[in-house]
């Protein structure tokens, strides 16, 4: 429960904002306290408990932007902190080229509250220990029948913790929100001689400690380190050229927020981004744009329960909603905030958030993924090719940052032949841009299945959760490069 | 509201706290921070920041067990409270077969030269220098720039229950500025200092706006799948080679992540690749006097005449590798302080005259590995990036990807330039010190399919 006094703090900070002469005003108690535990080769490491609480400013004088924040919880440091950001957006602004409004979004008043059966809060490291070391033990166990294929290294963190925000602003929005969450964190190595193959695992939802049992972590773990010691011990060299390639929810959503979510952000449209994570190869004027086939389908949904990337309000203090990025090959929404909202004259979707109170709330995706279709299960779509790859997971990636030359390399990968998987291949590469990936998109399996992922951006960095996911997806005639 | 202590004092509570409880062994260290940004975008500040933090990291041991806890609430009953739920929490643990004791006391701290106190005040010269990097950019040629702009000082605080006791600040300030003159014609600048008189804005900002007027009409690579020369900057070759530094922390070798696992001693890069962590010196932007156990700091050679020489390491680490600590706790994972590649004899002409098929690289981000343990990477070139043939630059070239190996490209080092430049940015997390590094052999790639059309 946040400290009544640290609210007031934040009430206090907007008031004296407005009274330096700030035309908006925002401040944001925002904190947490967690859990963590890492096992390394089966061998515990010291447990890791956070506590970290603070205040964030933000203020707009003259049409220039002030952010401050500290964790010096007194009402004399944030009368400091909010004159130093006041006096430090007034100087800047003759060095401000394009005025900053926030624009008439609608701010809500509201408590968030995600449900919770096992509470996070004071979560017992002895039990996370307990928890990884049983998943260690039933990695281990698996060498036993793998024909001489380790997996000697496995990395693995769990964590829980309780995030904890108040946001007030100078136009009417209260927020108080309170969001519990669960992750997991991998990287398993199997060698076999002098061959190596890596898998790395990440889980994240937001809830109670129920989360371990409902993902099926164990199990989960388990069939990862199985797949990884086949891939070691049984993939052959993939194929090469022009074909078909079904990607599986994994690749689906990855591919769904690298060349998708990422780019139809407006702040990276705007050019905000320019210097660190990048623009876009969209301009303000490309909603509309034809950019995939009539089968491309893509949105991004905060509102998700249970998701790592929920957050029904954001922290501009707006109700955030569904947006439907692409729809039938076309772009048709933009993620926005407030000043991008109000820049562009468009009605503004709640996308704006922050890592922790030291970060400023910007423009990110939540849950992002590809729409399921028609098809009625993966085997159903797998049918429709001849001769193709099903790429299952994925190793490395990465993509330019206008998002349009972007490569998956595949870990778990099968040749699909006449309407079936037949051996599993070696790391094929998919290197492809944004329009001739998303024009190619033949089909949609009606499974929806999502991953955790921490999203980097900003300046300072700011890793936030999110989901990416999607059903499986046809791609029709891309290119596979580089098996080996 | 409650009194908030000074550092020094609320180390002392809370290793008072922490041995009244009944723990053997504690370390408290404040760590408090004073960071100034501004950033711009479309050659406009987009936004001012001061953010103010003190933080403390605890670390109890008692009988074996072990807890690390890190807290940003400094007030005298938030700290007890916490230092409290920390031993409660450790007490429920196991012992820790690994367990390493405290030595009785750190080893005494040499003295380094006090950090730059105009750096205290930066928010007095932030403006000023956008104004200057983005004007020397648009004297170059740029439309627009983008880029940030900050400074930070940074003390640390120690005490230790075994008698270790020091204090260190460091600063720095970092300029990365992005200069566009269309969408796909974009140079980089950056400009890395620990004094405010080796910070040079209105270089990086030129160099920017330069390459951002080169890159005009780059076009896609014509060859696909080949190997090509390829001179890398020192922002692109930091970016690489840094991550060595990472790959020889104790920790990346024992979890398996890294491709330097069993190679001490070995060969793992061309002759004429030195890489050295340094603790603390002249210029470095992340200089330490003692790590996080409270060990001095030092240099610690990682490669020389391209043998691997050390791995880096805490007190745990160093115990199962049966040698001594190199300074660089992290209490669970040892890491690179600053980094420096040893200058080579070359000019940077020189350096292009040597290339017969080849591209200059001047910056890259998005760096990914397929496998940590065999260092198989790719990473995405932006910004000025040009083909070379014949000794001559020819062409900007737009769309690539490098797709290698780390220890392949390294054993394949041929020069590297006598100018070295510090790097820290988005891309380089560890503050390096860096020459021109030409390399042979490099996997270079493109992606199927077309470009949509650009906007406006």
């Amino acid at each position: 429960m946040l400290l009544e006094e640290y609210k007031d703090l934040a009430d206090y900070c907007v008031r004296e904002a407005r009274r330096l002469g700030a035309e908006y005003a925002e401040a944001r108690v925002h904190g947490g306290k967690g859990t963590g535990f890492l096992l390394k080769n089966g061998e515990p490491q010291p447990s890791m408990i956070d506590d970290s609480f603070g205040i964030a400013a933000r203020v707009i004088v003259g049409g220039a932007m002030g952010f401050g924040a500290t964790n010096l919880l007194s009402r004399v440091r944030v009368k400091d902190l909010t004159a130093t950001t006041v006096n430090m957006a007034r100087s800047s602004a003759p060095l401000v080229r394009e005025r900053i409004a926030m624009g008439e979004s609608k701010t809500a008043t509201r408590k968030v509250r995600v449900a919770e059966k096992e509470p996070v809060e004071g979560a017992d490291p002895n039990w996370l220990k307990s928890l990884l070391l049983e998943i260690d033990r039933s990695v281990v166990k698996l060498e036993a029948g793998a024909g001489g294929i380790k997996i000697p290294n496995r990395i693995m963190v769990a964590s829980a913790g309780v995030e904890e925000k108040y946001i007030v602003t100078s136009d009417g929005a209260k927020v108080e929100s309170r969001v519990p969450r669960f992750n997991f964190f991998g990287i398993l190595t199997a060698l076999k001689g002098g061959d190596a193959a890596q898998r790395m695992i990440q889980r994240g939802e937001t809830g109670g400690l129920e989360i371990v049992k409902r993902i099926r972590l164990l199990e989960l773990v388990e069939e990862e380190a199985q797949t990884l010691m086949e891939v070691l011990g049984q993939a052959e060299k993939a194929p090469t050229g022009i074909m078909d390639v079904v990607l599986s929810p994994e690749l689906s959503g990855i591919a769904a927020h690298e060349s998708v979510g990422h780019p139809q952000e407006a702040d990276r449209i705007l050019g905000r981004e320019g210097a660190q994570a990048g623009e876009s190869y969209l301009s303000r004027d490309s909603l509309g744009m034809m950019v995939g086939s009539d089968e491309a389908y893509v949105s991004d949904d905060p509102t998700i329960d249970h998701s790592n990337g929920y957050s029904p309000v954001d922290d501009e203090g707006v109700v955030s909603r569904k947006r439907k990025l692409i729809v039938g090959g076309r772009i048709t929404e933009f993620l926005q905030n407030r000043s991008t909202s109000s820049l562009l004259g468009v009605k503004n979707n709640g996308s704006s958030r922050s890592a922790g109170f030291d970060r400023e709330p910007i423009i990110r995706m939540s849950n992002t993924f590809v729409e399921p279709g028609d098809y009625a299960t993966t085997e159903e779509l797998i049918k429709e090719v001849s001769d193709g790859i099903y790429l299952k997971s994925f190793t490395e990636w990465n993509i330019d940052d206008k998002r349009l030359n972007q490569r998956y390399t595949g870990l778990e990968a099968y040749r699909i032949k006449d309407g079936e998987t037949t051996a599993l291949v070696r790391a094929p590469v998919l290197e492809i841009t944004t329009p001739a990936l998303w024009g190619s998109v033949k089909g949609r399996s009606k499974r929806l299945e999502f991953e955790a992922a921490s999203c980097g951006k900003g300046d300072p960095m700011q890793g936030i959760p999110v989901w990416t996911g999607g059903p499986d997806t046809l791609l029709a005639g891309v290119r596979i490069v580089g098996g080996s | 509201m409650a009194k908030m202590m000074d550092p020094d004092e609320s180390n002392e509570f809370g290793v008072g706290v922490a041995r009244r409880l009944g723990a053997d062994e504690a370390i408290l260290m404040t760590v408090i921070s004073s960071e100034r940004m501004a950033s711009f975008a479309n050659s406009s500040v987009t936004v001012t920041k001061n953010v103010n933090e003190s933080g403390q990291m605890v670390y109890l041991a008692k009988d074996g067990r072990r807890i690390i806890g890190s807290s940003s609430n400094p007030e005298k009953s938030s700290l007890e409270r916490f230092i409290g739920l920390l031993y409660k929490s450790m007490m429920s643990l196991p012992r820790d077969a690994r367990y390493v004791p405290l030595p009785s006391r750190g080893r005494g701290y040499r003295p380094r030269p006090g950090h730059d106190k105009r750096l205290e005040k930066a928010e007095a010269l932030i403006s000023g220098y956008v104004e200057e990097a983005v004007g020397a950019a648009e004297s170059a040629g740029a439309r627009r720039t983008a880029g940030s702009l900050g400074s930070s000082v940074t003390s640390h605080h120690i005490m230790s229950s075994t008698g270790t006791l020091g204090s260190d600040t460091t600063a720095s300030i970092l300029l990365n500025i992005r200069a566009f003159t269309d969408r796909d014609a974009s140079g980089h600048g950056l400009s890395c200092a620990a004094a405010v008189r080796d910070f040079r804005p209105a270089v990086a900002g030129e160099r920017a706006g330069a390459h951002s007027k080169r890159m005009r009409n780059a076009r896609p690579l014509d060859e696909e799948g080949e190997t090509y020369q390829v001179l890398m900057s020192p922002t692109v070759a930091s970016n690489l080679l840094g991550l060595v530094g990472e790959f020889a922390s104790a920790f990346s070798i024992e979890a398996g992540t890294s491709y330097l696992v069993d190679k001490l001693g070995k060969k793992v890069a061309s002759d004429a690749l030195e890489l050295t962590d340094v603790g603390r010196g002249d210029g470095c932007l992340q200089a330490r006097t003692f790590d996080d156990e409270g060990q001095a700091t030092q240099s610690t050679k990682l490669i020389e005449g391209g043998v691997l020489k050390s791995y880096l390491h805490n007190l745990s680490t160093a115990k199962r590798f049966k040698t001594k600590s190199t300074g660089n706790a992290g209490l669970i994972e040892p890491g690179p302080w600053n980094l420096e590649i040893g200058a080579g004899d070359s000019s940077y002409d020189e350096m292009v005259k040597e290339m017969r098929q080849g591209l200059v690289l001047t910056s890259n981000w998005y760096t990914r590995f397929k496998n940590y343990r065999t260092g198989e990477f790719s990473t995405v070139p932006r910004d000025g990036t040009y083909l070379v043939k014949s000794g001559e630059v020819k062409a900007p070239i737009k769309g690539v990807r490098i797709s290698d190996s780390l220890e392949r490209m390294s054993s394949s080092i041929r020069l590297l330039s006598k100018e070295r430049e510090w790097v820290q940015w988005w891309e380089v997390d560890t503050p390096t010190l860096c020459p021109w590094v030409l390399v042979d052999g490099v996997t270079v790639t493109k992606a199927y399919g077309e470009s949509p059309p650009q906007g406006s």
